[in-house]
């Protein structure tokens, strides 16, 4: 008989860590990592109560946890997002193909974030921050939309301390402000590689953003061939069955959401 | 082997087969239609022959069976997990050659695409399909030029005439039934159409460039999104998950799945508020695609079976063999575009 | 030239600018025939008439032009538009017996619109069996559904057709069609809940635009067909206004109970000076208090628990300055 795919597990919040006011993240506790290993840019299907089922990417993994950000939406109260440590919630996963470390070995590493973007990328970061040996170089945009959306930030500063070229920039500051700003498209255009061969860049984040990101790449001399997305749908069972994600004859969740932009270009919304 | 019964010797069938089975066939519900005063045929338990209508198609399609509009999948509570019952019979369904078909592309989806579905494969493996033959083509079936027109994946088969019935039988437990209130015992092929007023073309060199033509452009204002067309449709499967919250504190409840369509609001609204395919004519698109393009692509064959019940739904009068015809001049459209 | 007016206006001929000219008035009650009539017309109105007809606003033909001493051949030739129609006749060949009731009104109903809640001409039909002959200035109206194409509070009694919603949750798509449309062409009386419409059943005015909506068949009609009936409205020179609501989810046996009822209660209370034996319903009850009329009209009628009853009944409309 078949596995009941859709029966969620229970999984103990170790710890919540508030970004902003509308973003968690959550730890929550993981020990199936052997039989079941997770990638970064995989999604879970994770139970909100009184909101429901939502895929979210991971964005932490250790041994015995995964991360997961969550953006508080819709009617949901704050009583639900803090006061949550000791509790639990389902889930279920995880889904989708992910990014696959290896594909970066000694490449050079460009990845573009925006906002809750930086999710699916996260753990490709924290992988590369401890081995920076297997790649040539790491460079990490990530944009926000003002200094109060800013995710991460206790990672960023790691990061940072771990050596690891973080441009972090906001849209717009209010004076006084001396951090970046500006899109993360201006940013782009400052990269300089010596070999634009050896790049390779993931972009995530809306689509307007992706969009204004790969122009940046491609100006700056990328080969189309070597630019990766993670695609963000509504994925309500992240089987391939319930059809929400599906694009042409792609479903994000099966097949995705790690995709490359060449493929992704063929398929029409 | 092929059986000969009448009315009166064909519920006495029904009556053993229903002991185990739920009999599911297109009958008529009296008083439920869109209008005052009109029925709908669709899909019910049957336990005549009587009941069955046999000589219309039904408005709504046999898949709310195996694929029910609304399922149950569990019960939750803080910390448990209670998984939701399934129906005690199994079913017998009586469809048309079209339908038949459509069987094979919901089985693509439920147990191909990604891993099997627990909960269609437990009703599915609980189904006898009864074929029932086509004397004729009704308005708007295309079924011939989707090759949808005749089937051998059948249980059992009949073709009905003057009430009577001839079966052909290759499933054992229908056949002991059968063979028991037989008048005769004869060889039965079933019936099938060889041509339908509607033909339909999908051109040979269709590919996804198609969906920059302008032929989608009226459907902007055409249609209103209702997504009749889908809902009755035996090959849409889309579904929306849903939390139903029994809790003040949302933590005990169901967790359903309800059928979803492309083609209504909401569709592909992502948290925060994204939303893809906003204008009637690019969901239409995203549909018609779909069922010529899209899922041949992956699955190997064509999604559609040219029931045609998306045509006799619509009310607007949106025609999907039409628009489909359109596609081989709308490939050339951009393809002219393209070399410009 | 000798002519009984009354008995020519009785007889449903009307009194002309034209002395000796007379016009033939022809009632197709809600306003639903054959064609063949339309041919049986235009031939009275060759052969008899000026060949002119005049469309009335009662869902009538007025064939004019007719001379008195064709009265009696034009009512021989409207016995098989009378027999048609299934009207009420005394003697045959004598044409219409009466024509102070006015036509029984109708929109097109559900034999043609998809949003009319019941058969409005067999019900316009039914009722014309049941008032006809009569001599008394009665206005009926009726109409499909609460969008109220008739117009029908501008008569004695207005019929809407309504419905009462059913809900299958089992063939529901939580699509939210339904509480959009209500809220776009009714009365806001569908909200989401818990991903399925919720009804509130005060708001509700039976009008069937959800289920017309709803493309899965999760909503649908009520078996029983119920009506509002309003009540008492009027042209006129004197107070015109609206009719008002008189009973929600009222059956249809009982409406045309309390319509008969009504023509015994106008029967003893008309004011026998009554210019013409002709008085509006509104203003006998004006006169004999509104406590009196219901005794009369609600004799027998047994409503079921679903009816809504609206009390106190109160009228309004236009009060022209000057006039007590």
């Amino acid at each position: 008989m078949a596995k009941n795919e859709y029966l969620p597990f229970r999984s103990t919040i170790l710890k919540v860590i508030r970004h902003s006011e509308k973003e968690y993240t959550f730890r929550m506790a993981y020990d199936k990592a052997n039989e079941f290993p997770v990638k970064p840019g995989q999604f879970f299907e994770i139970s909100i109560p009184k909101y429901g089922e939502a895929p979210i990417s991971v964005s932490g993994i250790t041994p015995h946890s995964l991360d997961f950000t969550i953006r508080r939406v819709g009617s949901l109260t704050d009583e639900i997002f803090e006061n949550y440590e000791g509790g639990s919630f389902f889930m279920r996963g995880p889904y989708g193909n992910g990014f696959d470390v290896t594909m970066f070995k000694d490449k050079d590493i460009v990845l573009v974030a925006g906002g809750s973007g930086l999710s699916p990328v996260h753990g490709v970061i924290d992988y590369f921050a401890d081995h920076m040996e297997e790649c040539r170089s790491l460079t990490v945009i990530a944009g926000f939309k003002s200094i109060e959306d800013v995710l991460f930030r206790a990672d960023i500063a790691r990061w940072k301390e771990d050596g690891i070229c973080i441009i972090d920039t906001v849209d717009a500051a209010p004076e006084g402000y001396t951090g970046r700003t500006g899109m993360v498209t201006k940013y782009i255009s400052e990269l300089q590689f010596k070999n634009m061969a050896n790049v390779m860049a993931v972009v995530v984040g809306p689509p307007s953003m992706i969009k204004w990101s790969i122009k940046g790449l491609k100006d700056i001399g990328m080969d189309e061939e070597d630019i990766w997305l993670s695609e963000s749908r509504k994925m309500c069972c992240g089987l391939g069955k319930c059809g929400h994600c599906r694009i042409g004859d792609v479903y994000v969740c099966q097949d995705g959401p790690v995709f490359k932009y060449t493929k992704l270009r063929t398929l029409i919304d | 082997m092929g059986y000969q019964l009448r009315t009166e010797s064909l519920r006495k069938v029904f009556d053993a087969w229903s002991k185990e089975y739920n009999i599911y066939a297109p009958k008529i519900f009296e008083g439920t239609g869109r209008f005052s005063e009109t029925d709908v045929i669709r899909y019910g338990i049957v336990s005549s022959p009587e009941e069955i209508v046999w000589d219309q198609r039904s408005e709504y399609s046999f898949k709310e069976i195996i694929v029910p509009i609304c399922q149950t999948l569990f019960y939750f509570t803080e910390t448990q997990i209670k998984e939701a019952d399934f129906p005690p019979k199994k079913a017998i369904i009586f469809l048309r050659s079209c339908d038949l078909h459509a069987v094979k592309r919901l089985d693509y989806m439920f147990r191909d695409n990604g891993p099997i579905d627990y909960y269609y494969e437990k009703l599915r493996e609980n189904v006898k399909f009864v074929l029932i033959g086509c004397e004729k083509s009704f308005e708007d079936c295309f079924c011939v030029s989707m090759g949808t027109n005749k089937s051998n994946a059948y249980d059992a088969a009949v073709n009905v005439k003057n009430e009577a019935y001839f079966f052909d039988c290759k499933d054992e437990y229908l056949q002991k039934a059968l063979q028991e209130s037989a008048v005769s015992k004869i060889s039965v092929a079933v019936e099938y159409v060889t041509r339908n007023s509607v033909m339909v073309h999908i051109p040979e060199e269709l590919d996804s460039r198609v969906a920059a033509s302008t032929i989608w452009d009226e459907y902007d204002k055409r249609c209103i999104t209702c997504g009749r067309c889908t809902i009755v449709c035996p090959t849409c499967t889309c579904w929306s998950m849903q939390d139903l919250f029994y809790t003040e504190n949302g933590k005990a409840g169901e967790r359903r799945r309800v059928q979803a369509s492309c083609m209504i609001d909401g569709y592909t609204d992502v948290a925060g508020g994204g939303c893809f395919r906003q204008k009637s004519g690019q969901r239409m698109r995203f549909k018609v695609l779909h069922k010529v393009l899209d899922f041949k692509k992956r699955a190997g064959f064509q999604m559609c079976v040219g029931c045609g019940r998306c045509d006799a739904i619509c009310p607007e009068y949106i025609s999907f063999s039409h628009c489909v015809n359109k596609l081989g001049d709308a490939m050339r459209e951009v393809k002219e575009n393209g070399k410009k | 030239m000798d002519m009984n007016c009354g008995n020519l206006k009785k007889n449903a001929f009307r009194m002309t600018k034209k002395r000796g000219i007379t016009a033939s008035r022809v009632r197709i009650p809600g306003g639903h025939m054959n064609a063949a009539i339309l041919g049986q017309i235009q031939h009275i109105a060759e052969t008899y008439g000026s060949g002119e007809v005049h469309v009335t606003l009662r869902q009538g033909f007025e064939i004019l032009g007719i001379p008195f001493e064709k009265i009696e051949e034009v009512n021989k030739a409207l016995q098989p538009i009378i027999e048609e129609l299934h009207i009420n006749q005394g003697i045959v060949n004598t044409g219409y017996s009466s024509s102070g009731t006015r036509n029984v009104m109708a929109c097109i109903g559900n034999r043609v619109c998809p949003f009319a809640n019941y058969d409005t001409t067999a019900f316009a039909q039914r009722i014309e069996k049941e008032i006809f002959p009569n001599d008394l200035h009665f206005k009926i109206a009726l109409t499909g559904c609460p969008n109220d194409c008739g117009k029908v509070r501008m008569h004695d009694f207005g019929i809407i057709g309504m419905t009462e919603p059913q809900f299958d949750p089992n063939r529901c798509i939580s699509c939210g069609a339904c509480v959009k449309k209500c809220e776009q062409l009714s009365v806001k009386a569908l909200r989401m809940e818990k991903f399925r419409p919720v009804r509130n059943t005060d708001r509700c005015i039976g009008c069937g635009v959800c289920v017309h909506t709803c493309p899965n068949r999760a909503w649908t009609r009520s078996k029983i067909r119920y009506f509002r009936l309003t009540l008492l409205g009027r042209s006129g020179k004197k107070n015109p206004r609206m009719g008002i609501d008189f009973i929600k989810w009222v059956d249809a046996d009982s409406i045309v109970k309390i319509i008969t009822n009504t023509y015994a209660y106008a029967a003893q209370y008309i004011d026998p000076q009554a210019p013409g034996g002709k008085e509006h319903i509104g203003y006998i009850v004006d006169r004999t208090g509104t406590a009196e009329f219901l005794k009369w009209a609600m004799k027998d009628v047994h409503l079921s628990d679903k009816a809504e009853v609206y009390s106190p009944l109160y009228w309004n409309g236009i009060r022209y300055s000057g006039l007590k």
